[in-house]
């Protein structure tokens, strides 16, 4: 089996619509197992009872950005090595340094084509 | 979904945001705002901006980030939300509102001139330029690929999910209360959930229970022991207990055998549970759930002993769940509940809603049908023909109740919208305004919501233009130079009340009548009360500015908003109090598709009257008849003379009958205060009916309402009686039609 037939995403996005364009873009890349989460506590809570990968995941959501999602994964011992990927709106320095030193696997900014997130997911993962 | 399903879907998001954008200026508007509200007024716009790159819109992109960088820059503190900033935002949320609606259609020639709203924000956003990010060294992560599908080696499971060793054995007590019977549940269908989780073995320990001939209502005795096999992880587990939380003693613990870790999390568990055991780790189920369901060779399960009163409470043999090849879009979203999300909510296309209607109203019909044949049956009253019958006429009731609360939303973003009425309003007449609004929660159905926005925006411009004072004014008066709109909902015995009420000089009463007079619509030197002095403002042709303003004068008066308004079977009122304002009350009802009903009999027609106008009924040897001129009559009624109108001679069915012995006499409310009288042959049924709208189907008839079908199959048309009696001077219409047999 292939790497995308294995690869189990978590798609993390308050947004519907952005939710829906990750997931098109995933769908289109060949990616089978993508399940989506609409919050960061969800996402955090589902992912220690259940670890994927790869964790694609909004910057800007309320009740808890995509770096405190991530610092939650990095903390616990289950979900600490799970794969990060996150998007953001701006590439702020601060938010890109502060998810550096969290061990963010790499980010992508918004709009994006398809294609730079495949880029940016292969990146992570390795050739899809 | 597709890209364009997707688009539509961006659109109506940006709805929501653009509602909690607008609430949230409001919030940062008041004295007692929350830092979080700057957050979600932020991230609004934030989104709107995503996701509108994401579909190529330019301008609105453009927009979106020269007001997102002046919030973010409220955010960090640089810039506080000052009057004339908060007044920029409000401008800004409108004009990003105008770009969304203009993208939605397409129509790029109508784009709103926003040149000297982007240099004002450009002011306020400083020169925070996107940062260059070149020299930043942030380098891509490499997952280690060997860890793929191990993400923790303790509950690791190669390949996850594709083993069925993954399946986790649980033990689970579960020991009903009362409460969990008397809520209407059933351990049964638990189990059975249970059941599409995995192999389940049910034991019932009946040695609780009483013996039959000693046992008293008490705490029930009934407890289970199941032993699940399942690869789902606690929280789904969990998830099929969680409406009987509470009301069960509820023990969940991994069996010896089975796979757990030790840093899983701590679940909130229902009462009795034992957190501490309860925690498991199943890398297994970060499968496909698929896989997790198909792999069971689910034994049945062991059918447990019933409960004492012989009822088999144990559930079927387990089946396994098939679910074939959901789309990974559909997996579980329901393993880890967030706490305070909101309420679930689907969008459903709106005719899905109507053809329901519809159908209930159909269902209604028929139901009425088969009361009347059960009816001719002439079967003894205790027949249960007679039972079934009610039942299923509560039934259809309900029904009908719960589909008409789909299609009922709150009135809240109506009144959102007249927030940028009353702005642009106080805009451009140079006042000082304030929107308060009350009961913005109020539910009404979604049509009368879309047609009412028109009158509303109306009579709010009306409220600002004409009915507040300029500040010079309210100074003189010594009132605050800025005046108040109020704008408030409720539910009033079944209908629904909106007041629009400001805080200035009332109506100039003898003006109105100077302007009336002028116009010829009251005579000279009639004798007028203060309450019909104020509804002249609702004739048509009215219109108090002498000069046409351009902003509630536009060839429209008041007389417009209040036809739309009795077009929907609402009624408006005015009061005003001089120096203290002026209150229009709406009252409408809350559903266009029934109507509680009086069914009358006129020269052999059946017609239906709304009740809410009928005020009594009177036999005419009752009262007092006074002849009236040629050929009309008043009657006096609670020291009031009432005009006398013979409903099927105004309806061109008959002439006017010489006695009116043996006949009805209906009181009902008119819309401008006034009560007329109504001459029927019999009252036969008050009930609710189906509105059929005759507009639709036929044409607009003077005097009649709408039309509805009847138990018998007969249509029975729905009587307007302000028009029945206000066109008192009109010869009677010629083409009526005359009730059709269905």
């Amino acid at each position: 089996m292939s790497l995308k037939d294995q690869l189990h995403v978590l798609v993390v996005d308050d947004m519907a619509v952005s939710r829906g364009l990750i997931v098109q873009a995933l769908e289109w890349m060949g990616i089978r197992n993508i399940e989506v989460c609409n919050d960061a506590r969800e996402a955090s809570t589902r992912l220690s009872a259940r670890p994927v990968h790869l964790v694609i995941s909004d910057y800007n959501m309320p009740g808890g950005s995509g770096l405190d999602l991530l610092h939650t994964l990095r903390a616990n011992k289950v979900t600490q090595r799970i794969g990060f990927i996150l998007i953001t709106g701006k590439a702020d320095r601060a938010v890109i340094e502060r998810g550096q030193k969290l061990g963010m696997n790499n980010y992508i900014t918004k709009p994006f084509a398809p294609e730079a997130l495949k880029t940016c997911i292969e990146r992570v993962v390795g050739r899809l | 979904m597709s890209g364009n399903d997707l688009r539509e879907a961006f659109f109506q998001e940006c709805e929501d945001l653009l509602e909690a954008l607008q609430e949230g200026l409001q919030q940062i508007d008041s004295p007692e705002h929350d830092p979080e509200t700057v957050h979600a007024v932020f991230r609004a716009v934030h989104s709107i901006k995503g996701g509108a790159g994401a579909f190529g819109l330019d301008a609105l992109v453009q927009f979106a980030h020269r007001f997102e960088t002046v919030l973010d820059r409220l955010r960090e503190g640089e810039i506080s939300a000052d009057g004339p900033t908060i007044k920029l935002f409000y401008r800004a949320g409108d004009h990003l509102s105008d770009l969304v609606a203009m993208a939605r259609s397409g129509d790029d020639a109508a784009e709103p001139d926003g040149a000297e709203l982007l240099g004002a924000l450009d002011e306020l956003a400083g020169d925070a330029e996107d940062e260059d990010l070149s020299d930043l060294s942030f380098q891509p992560m490499t997952l280690d690929l060997d860890m793929i599908g191990a993400p923790d080696p303790d509950a690791a499971c190669e390949k996850a999910g594709q083993s069925a060793s993954g399946a986790a054995r649980w033990l689970i007590d579960f020991t009903p209360t009362a409460a969990l019977y008397a809520s209407g549940n059933d351990p049964a269908l638990l189990f059975r959930s249970l059941a599409q989780l995995g192999a389940l073995t049910v034991h019932a320990d009946t040695s609780g229970v009483a013996p039959l001939e000693t046992a008293e209502p008490g705490p029930p005795g009934l407890r289970w022991q199941l032993e699940l096999e399942t690869d789902a992880a606690l929280p789904d587990i969990l998830a099929v207990f969680e409406f009987v939380e509470g009301m069960c003693g509820l023990e969940i613990t991994p069996a010896a055998d089975s796979l757990y870790g030790e840093d899983g999390p701590k679940p909130a568990l229902p009462d009795n549970a034992a957190p501490g055991e309860a925690t498991a780790i199943d890398a297994a189920s970060a499968s496909d759930p698929t896989a997790a369901a198909n792999d069971e060779t689910s034994p049945p399960a062991d059918a447990g002993a019933g409960g004492p009163d012989g009822h088999d409470s144990a559930p079927p043999p387990a089946t396994p769940a098939n679910v074939p090849g959901s789309p990974p879009m559909n997996g579980p979203t329901n393993g880890g509940k967030a706490t305070g999300a909101p309420q679930p909510t689907i969008r459903v296309n709106l005719d899905r809603v109507d053809r329901l209607i519809n159908l209930v109203g159909e269902l209604v019909i028929k139901e009425a049908m088969l009361a009347q044949s059960i009816a001719q049956l002439e079967l003894p009253n205790d027949s249960s023909l007679h039972a079934g019958l009610d039942g299923l006429k509560q039934l259809a009731g309900d029904i009908q109740e719960g589909v008409m609360a789909i299609r009922a939303q709150p009135v809240k973003p109506m009144f959102q919208r007249m927030f940028r009425i009353v702005r642009e309003a106080a805009a451009a007449t140079g006042k000082q305004v304030r929107l308060d609004v009350q009961g913005e929660h109020t539910e009404v159905d979604k049509t009368v919501i879309e047609r009412l926005v028109d009158p509303l925006t109306h009579m709010i411009r009306n409220a600002v233009d004409h009915g507040l004072e300029t500040p010079e004014e309210r100074l003189g008066a010594g009132k605050p130079a800025e005046g108040r709109v109020m704008l408030s909902a409720a539910h009033r015995s079944g209908r629904v009340m909106i007041e629009i009420s400001d805080d200035g000089g009332g109506v100039d009463r003898e003006r109105v009548r100077a302007i009336a007079e002028r116009k010829g619509l009251v005579t000279p030197g009639a004798d007028l009360t203060a309450t019909e002095i104020d509804n002249l403002l609702f004739l048509p042709g009215f219109s108090s500015k002498d000069q046409v303003s351009n902003l509630s004068g536009r060839g429209v008066g008041l007389d417009v908003a209040r036809s739309e308004i009795e077009a929907l079977g609402g009624r408006v009122l005015i009061t005003s109090r001089a120096g203290a304002g002026t209150t229009f009350s709406i009252s409408l009802p809350l559903t266009l598709a029934v109507l509680e009903g009086m069914v009358v009999e006129v020269a052999g027609q059946t017609l239906v009257l709304p009740i809410s106008v009928i005020q009594e009924t009177l036999q005419p040897s009752s009262v007092a008849i006074h002849p009236l001129g040629r050929d009309s009559h008043v009657l006096a009624n609670r020291g009031d003379l009432v005009p006398l109108v013979d409903l099927g001679a105004r309806l061109g069915y008959r002439s006017e009958p010489p006695v009116l012995d043996d006949r009805v006499l209906l009181i009902v409310q008119l819309d401008n205060g006034r009560r007329g009288a109504l001459v029927v042959d019999r009252i036969h049924d008050q009930r609710q009916v189906v509105i059929k709208s005759l507009e639709r189907n036929y044409g607009q008839v003077k005097g009649v309402a709408a039309a509805t079908i009847l138990g018998d199959g007969r249509i029975a048309l729905i009587i307007d009686p302000d028009e029945v009696i206000g066109a008192g001077a009109e010869p009677p219409p010629g083409d009526m039609p005359a009730a059709a047999t269905g």
